[in-house]
């Protein structure tokens, strides 16, 4: 990184800081702390949303998923206008109404406090987990440019987000999302630009297309209904709608954003419009990946984009066989570069014949690729068996670093540090949120006043920031990062699910029932996830019906 | 806080409505998606 570089991130960052810290004055009450005093429009609260989900993960993994894997991601989010519409119509009403701090908050009053609190419990142990996860994507970047300790650059990440979210609220939370969502918009789309224009002369954006698509890229909709199959048009319906109204109707980092609208109205719209604006917006992620890949077919590639495991493996006992899987990697890629340079040539001319031979020899001379880079990771697992080897987090990264012009390069390395803060703050917010109200006001010290707790609310940030950054330190542990976010809320997210299902919809079964039906429940799950029984995205919806079937079999066997 | 109609945005006449429009541009999108895909492969 260049001198201009360091200038454009430090700025961003510096920025974000003091404008968090600056909108921070004046929280008096905790309804001020916690919820922005209910007075936030309609675009705050959608902006907000939308920061809260598109973490560093999305910046870092998506377009490595979709240069690796194509763009049949994006179905993975097709159920989230349908969770969006289904909030708006009941979730939203209800939490405004009751004037409630937290989603769990409700349980009690329908059911009892152990189902409360047990709900409370599953959302902090998920949210601690995966928000130690935010930690560790942008720390890896900052490891792999500088060469920093891991573990201390986990501790910086995660500690200078608490610098803002300790003192500032909810309200200097939601105001920096709007910058973020500025910045991350414009870095990304000139990235895409720049991409495109990085191609060789005569190759346009369709031309680009037109190459990802021979090459199997552009797989954006999968019809085949597969329990196994991890992105279909079913799974992203189904099992992403369940996940994607488990994440927003029942994860408090995602309902402290929307109660802080001023009506229900305000909310509604802000829900609404993450329900239109999140698709597209995934979909351009990935598609830069896929340029990304689009890109490589012309120009020589990497076998593996995490350059610091390579320089370890060159040190190693193994260098001789990577120096021969190096000069394997250099004849494919040379043979995928005439492929592909035909392919343009049957393009041009409207020849379909030579279109599908030159399509066929870019697919065979990727799977020969896919055959030594795998060799190679198993290079890097003996050489050193602790290494990084999910090499979808370094594609992009690896190609901003090597192609795209300083200054951009900056704006790009800030755009995933101000994206991990966005998501990091907001889920720091709701664990003290939860921690506070939940359990510490609700069943330990219930006789404090608003100033008391809005001071108990700032330790408990602290706390749990330490808790995330240990976590953030046995990251590299889990796949893919972003896969790793949505397997964990998997896990506990559908059993929330099922509880607020039975709460709103279910008025016969009591708070008992349901309290084991949970626990039943998520046994179940955890043993369906670990014995590998289906895809996870389907443990969402799997978890919510256990809930409700549980439960009421329990109240009628129960007989109350 | 109940329903208010003036937090509606202008063209739209009803929640309903505005609910509509969303599942709609869903369902739009991957029709444009497949299209996409089948035009490309």
């Amino acid at each position: 990184m260049s001198v201009l570089d360091w200038g454009v991130l430090v700025l961003t960052l510096v920025g974000i800081i003091t404008y968090g810290i600056v909108r921070s004055r004046g929280s008096r009450s905790m309804n001020d702390y916690l919820l922005a005093g209910h007075s936030l429009p309609w675009y705050h609260v959608g902006l907000s949303v939308m920061a809260t989900q598109a973490s560093a993960i999305t910046f870092l993994s998506a377009p490595g998923q979709g240069f690796t894997d194509g763009m049949r991601f994006v179905q993975f989010y097709f159920g989230l206008p349908l969770a969006m519409v289904v909030l708006s119509v009941t979730f939203v009403p209800i939490f405004h109404k009751l004037k409630i701090f937290t989603a769990y908050e409700f349980l009690e009053s329908r059911f009892d406090t152990r189902v409360r609190t047990l709900t409370a419990g599953l959302f902090l142990l998920q949210r601690g987990l995966s928000t130690g996860l935010s930690i560790y994507a942008p720390s890896i970047i900052l490891s792999t440019i500088l060469g920093w300790n891991i573990y201390l650059t986990n501790l910086i990440m995660g500690g200078i987000v608490l610098a803002y979210t300790v003192t500032g609220g909810t309200k200097a939370i939601s105001y920096t999302h709007l910058q973020q969502m500025a910045i991350v918009t414009f870095a990304m789309a000139l990235a895409g630009y720049l991409t495109v224009k990085l191609l060789p002369d005569g190759i346009g954006f369709v031309d680009a297309l037109h190459v990802a698509g021979k090459a199997g890229r552009m797989n954006l909709i999968d019809l085949k209904f597969d329990p196994n199959s991890r992105y279909n048009i079913w799974s992203g319906l189904i099992g992403g709608f369940f996940l994607q109204l488990s994440y927003f109707g029942t994860d408090q980092s995602q309902v402290g954003r929307y109660l802080t609208g001023e009506t229900i109205g305000q909310s509604r719209l802000g829900l609404l419009m993450n329900g239109l604006l999140k698709v597209p917006m995934q979909f351009l992620i990935l598609l830069v990946g896929v340029l990304v890949f689009v890109f490589y077919q012309f120009n020589p590639s990497p076998i593996f984009f995490n350059k610091q495991e390579t320089d370890r493996l060159k040190q190693s006992a193994y260098a001789s066989d990577y120096q021969l899987a190096e000069i394997k990697h250099q004849n494919l890629t040379a043979q995928r570069q005439r492929a592909v340079l035909d392919m343009q040539a049957a393009l041009q001319a409207d020849d379909q014949s030579g279109q599908e031979a030159a399509g066929t020899r870019i697919r065979e001379t990727d799977e020969a690729l896919k055959g030594v880079k795998s060799d190679v990771t198993k290079l890097i697992k003996k050489a050193n068996p602790t290494a990084d080897t999910n090499d979808v987090n370094y594609v992009f990264l690896r190609f901003v670093l090597d192609y795209l012009p300083h200054g951009l390069i900056g704006l790009l390395i800030a755009v995933i540090f101000v994206a991990s803060m966005g998501s990091i703050a907001s889920a720091y917010n709701s664990l003290a949120s939860s921690t506070v109200v939940d359990v510490y006001k609700r069943l330990i010290r219930p006789d404090g006043d608003d100033m008391f707790y809005v001071r108990a609310s700032r330790w408990v940030t602290i706390g749990w920031g330490v808790f995330c950054i240990v976590v953030a330190q046995f990251a590299n542990q889990f796949g893919s990062m972003i896969e790793a976010v949505n397997i964990l809320g998997s896990l506990f997210y559908g059993v929330i699910l099922g509880v607020f299902v039975v709460a709103f919809y279910v008025k016969s079964i009591d708070g008992k029932a349901t309290f084991w039906g949970a626990i039943i429940a998520e046994i179940l799950v955890i043993l369906s996830w670990y014995f590998d029984l289906t895809a996870f995205l389907w443990l969402n919806a799997i978890g919510c019906l256990l809930v409700v079937g549980i439960a009421w079999i329990l109240q009628r066997a129960w007989g109350r | 806080m109940t329903r208010n109609p003036t937090d509606l945005p202008p063209f739209v006449r009803s929640w309903p409505q505005l609910y509509a429009i969303v599942i709609g541009s869903l369902v739009v999108e991957m029709l444009l998606f497949y299209g996409l895909m089948r035009w490309l492969s």
